[in-house]
């Protein structure tokens, strides 16, 4: 495909840790201060293409008076919200079967989404599942909302609601590089390399499955924002090598950088690939406990009415359905 | 790119991103959507094509077609290739809108001008640089893995008078394909390429097939440019799921002779080939000679390109960057960057028209689709243009053409930070409250009617799953 060193992925899409922190806090920062001003986060988009916040019940500006505005997420909690459906996106896109790309494409773009707006914005509940299926489109593999929406017992409408704020907030940068590509291209050099052990099919074979599961481990840490697709390849495979002690991996990562820059060190490659071991060392997998109290935070920081709507009428389920949009 | 400024004018349902722009009129058509012919405001020598994009058909979410054309122009810069200026997003029903510098010319139209109206072939420097320009770009596009797929002398722009008359652009990715690594086989999204213009291997089936289709394009492309007739203009059998076209294919075997296994090795291979349902390996034909339709001796080095790019086998066919190194490219005359004006002085230059615009049809009439009525502010002032023709319909389909960016277009500044503004607003997006002017109420409703999608949730115990 195109290629990645003219690519927008590689001019727009890699940052500084310093300046990942720094949009996250942005981000945070801007919602909880709507949620001061207007005692809601959620935005809305209107007919005409212009966000703005919901507009809070006059009810809830009351209560929001009576000290019991919703309290808003600290940036740690929205990281772990992140985190938790970020795990989803990997297992919405096992139980539909669909390539690893796409579900690394669709991992790129929830990421680069949430660069922009908090987690109190726009629920990533439904981020997820339009950049899924944005990133089905992109893909070549168009697989329409309504059938995704099925599959995982979703309103599909949420799906198309969506779809133009994430491709405008990706800002139509929709060509991604994922490492399982040049993960491929070293399994077929180690293959090419005649190394004795790596000559075994069969070990390489395992070793490139190993390799996979630790870039799907990759794809949910914030290395994918940091480093370029190539370098998240070879941490993955080095950790592989790690587990599997039969392939010498540094003389492979030698052989293969000394044809590429033959006049520098591979000093630089494993500063880089430390980082990404550290990131993936403090990589977490909440389970839905686990964010369960984030989640009823969220609820009423983005829609503080529909909590005491739905207390009110908890019996009458025909209403609560229209009550409950937007989470 | 996207719009960064998608806030509303307010007033009554244009959108703000339009009031750069005074609308000329309708220039093109097709499956995709409209094309309309505008001019900036703040430069009103700037003209801009304004492409834009019917919602998908079937309802669902924003049309791939524009996603895909989108998606691959922002990834390439090319002289020879369009470049869009941006890209505008009207929130009512979801449709894009991408802006790209004007071209006035295309191939269809000279060729065109040149059979009916002048009645003289094209000279010799101009088919050169056309064709040297096309291969230029087209070499680019390869050597980044793209294949357009849909070549045809439509798709082929010139540009008019300016900086850059006479550059070609390729224009109209709506087909095109990144190659690398494809998921399914490319020939499972849909059969390509206008019949005429169509490699024999995809006539014949070819499940995985390569930027070779986009040569054979171009040789069919280069014939016409000689001969002002399309070279294999077969009889389209329309709704065939298969991309096999039996007429195309007699066209082809009747000029270059049948394809044979010693010539093409993997000929066997193909699905239709193999088969044989229509009896095509059965058929003889009397080679009629492709230089005897082309007019060229056997010896000319702009025969001998040709004959190159009708190669059979796809991996014999000379590639964009072996033709760009050709000996015809090195002869007199040599191609230039200005593919219309001859530099030798006192060679005759043509006229080519103007591109017709249709005045009938408003932009705006095509925005807003809510059954409101909508804004009062008409386009008028804009209709008055010098090429302005009332009424025509055009149905084939348009492209446009683009060049560099205007200063005062405010294009891709939406992520052109890479993280889309800093400041509290992404991409600097209004998030003014109650926006609410009055038109909207309507709207407003229709958003919160479940049946329009905006609403229903399932119930919570649904949402648990995730």
């Amino acid at each position: 495909m195109a290629d990645f060193r003219t690519s927008t992925h590689r001019a727009k899409w890699i940052f500084t840790p310093q300046a990942l922190k720094e949009k996250y806090k942005e981000a945070n920062k801007r919602a909880k201060q709507a949620l001061e001003k207007y005692g809601a986060t959620r935005m809305e988009v209107d007919v005409d293409g212009s966000f703005s916040y919901a507009e809070p019940q006059s009810d809830a500006k009351a209560n929001a008076d009576k000290h019991s505005r919703p309290k808003a997420l600290k940036t740690e909690e929205e990281q772990l919200l992140r985190a938790f459906y970020e795990f989803k996106i990997q297992d919405v896109c096992d139980a539909f079967k669909f390539p690893r790309k796409i579900q690394a494409t669709a991992l790129i773009y929830f990421k680069r989404f949430y660069l922009q707006w908090s987690v109190m914005e726009h629920h990533p509940k439904n981020i997820m599942l339009t950049c899924i299926y944005a990133a089905c489109k992109a893909e070549e593999n168009h697989v329409s909302a309504e059938e995704l929406g099925k599959g995982i017992e979703q309103d599909h409408h949420m799906i198309l609601d969506n779809e133009m704020l994430v491709l405008q907030s990706l800002g139509f940068d929709l060509i991604v590089y994922a490492p399982y590509r040049p993960l491929e291209g070293f399994i077929s050099d180690l293959q090419e390399s005649g190394d004795a052990k790596a000559g075994h099919s069969e070990e390489l074979k395992s070793l490139h499955e190993s390799a996979k599961a630790e870039v799907d481990k990759i794809m949910r840490t914030d290395a994918p924002l940091l480093f370029p697709p190539g370098q998240l390849s070879l941490a993955a495979l080095r950790r592989s090598c790690e587990l599997h002690k039969t392939i010498d991996f540094e003389r492979f990562l030698k052989s293969v950088h000394s044809r590429q820059h033959p006049a520098h060190g591979t000093s630089e490659l494993n500063v880089s690939m430390n980082a990404i071991d550290g990131l993936i060392g403090k990589l977490e997998t909440p389970t839905s406990k686990d964010v369960k109290h984030i989640d009823r935070k969220l609820k009423s920081c983005l829609d503080p009415t529909s909590h005491e709507k739905s207390k009110k009428r908890k019996h009458r389920s025909k209403e609560s359905s229209s009550e409950m949009h937007d989470m | 790119m996207g719009d960064g400024r998608v806030s509303n004018s307010g007033s009554g349902g244009k959108p703000e991103w339009l009031e750069q722009y005074d609308v000329i009129g309708k220039i093109g058509e097709g499956t995709y959507g409209l094309v309309f012919l505008a001019k900036i405001k703040s430069n009103r020598s700037k003209s801009i094509a304004i492409k834009k994009f019917k919602q998908s058909k079937d309802g669902d979410g924003v049309s791939p077609t524009a996603i895909r054309e989108i998606m691959l122009l922002r990834e390439i810069t090319h002289e020879n290739v369009v470049k869009l200026a941006n890209v505008h997003i009207n929130h009512t029903d979801m449709s894009l809108y991408l802006a790209f510098d004007y071209a006035e010319h295309d191939l269809y139209e000279i060729i065109r001008h040149h059979r009916d109206k002048v009645n003289q072939s094209i000279n010799q420097y101009t088919i050169k640089s056309i064709l040297w320009q096309l291969l230029n770009g087209l070499s680019y596009l390869h050597s980044n893995w793209i294949i357009h797929r849909d070549l045809k002398p439509s798709n082929i722009l010139v540009m008019g008078d300016g900086e850059e008359h006479g550059v070609v652009k390729i224009a109209d990715f709506g087909l095109a394909r990144i190659y690398q690594a494809p998921l399914k086989p490319l020939a499972e999204n849909g059969v390509v390429v206008t019949i005429w213009y169509r490699a024999p291997e995809l006539l014949l089936g070819a499940k995985h097939y390569t930027s070779a289709v986009d040569m054979w394009a171009v040789g069919c492309i280069f014939a016409e440019l000689l001969t002002l007739k399309p070279l294999f203009q077969g009889q389209e059998v329309k709704g065939t799921p298969n991309p096999f076209q039996l007429d195309q294919l007699d066209r082809i075997f009747k000029v270059l002779g049948h394809p044979t296994q010693e010539k093409w090795p993997t000929l066997v291979n193909l699905p239709h080939w193999q088969s044989d349902l229509q009896h095509i390996q059965g058929r003889t034909y009397n080679n009629a000679g492709l230089y005897n339709v082309v007019h060229l001796s056997p010896k000319n080095p702009a025969y001998d390109l040709l004959a190159k790019m009708l190669e059979y086998d796809p991996r014999k066919r000379i590639t964009a960057a072996q033709a760009l190194e050709h000996e015809y490219f090195r002869m007199e005359p040599l191609p230039g960057c200005n593919a219309l004006i001859p530099p030798q002085p006192g060679e005759k230059v043509v006229n080519y028209p103007t591109r017709p615009v249709d005045t009938s049809t408003d932009i705006e009439g095509t925005i807003s689709l809510q059954p409101q009525p909508v804004s009062s502010g008409n386009m008028s002032g804009s209709m008055a243009g010098p090429h302005v023709m009332q009424n025509r319909s055009m149905p084939r389909p348009m492209p446009m053409g683009m060049q560099r960016m205007q200063p005062g277009i405010p294009a891709y500044n939406l992520a052109s930070q890479g993280g889309m503004g800093g400041g509290v607003n992404p991409g600097g997006i209004p998030m003014q409250r109650g926006v609410a002017a009055q038109g909207h109420q309507q709207q407003q409703m229709r958003r919160k009617d479940p049946g329009m999608g905006m609403t229903g949730y399932p119930p919570q115990q649904k949402s648990k799953r995730f």
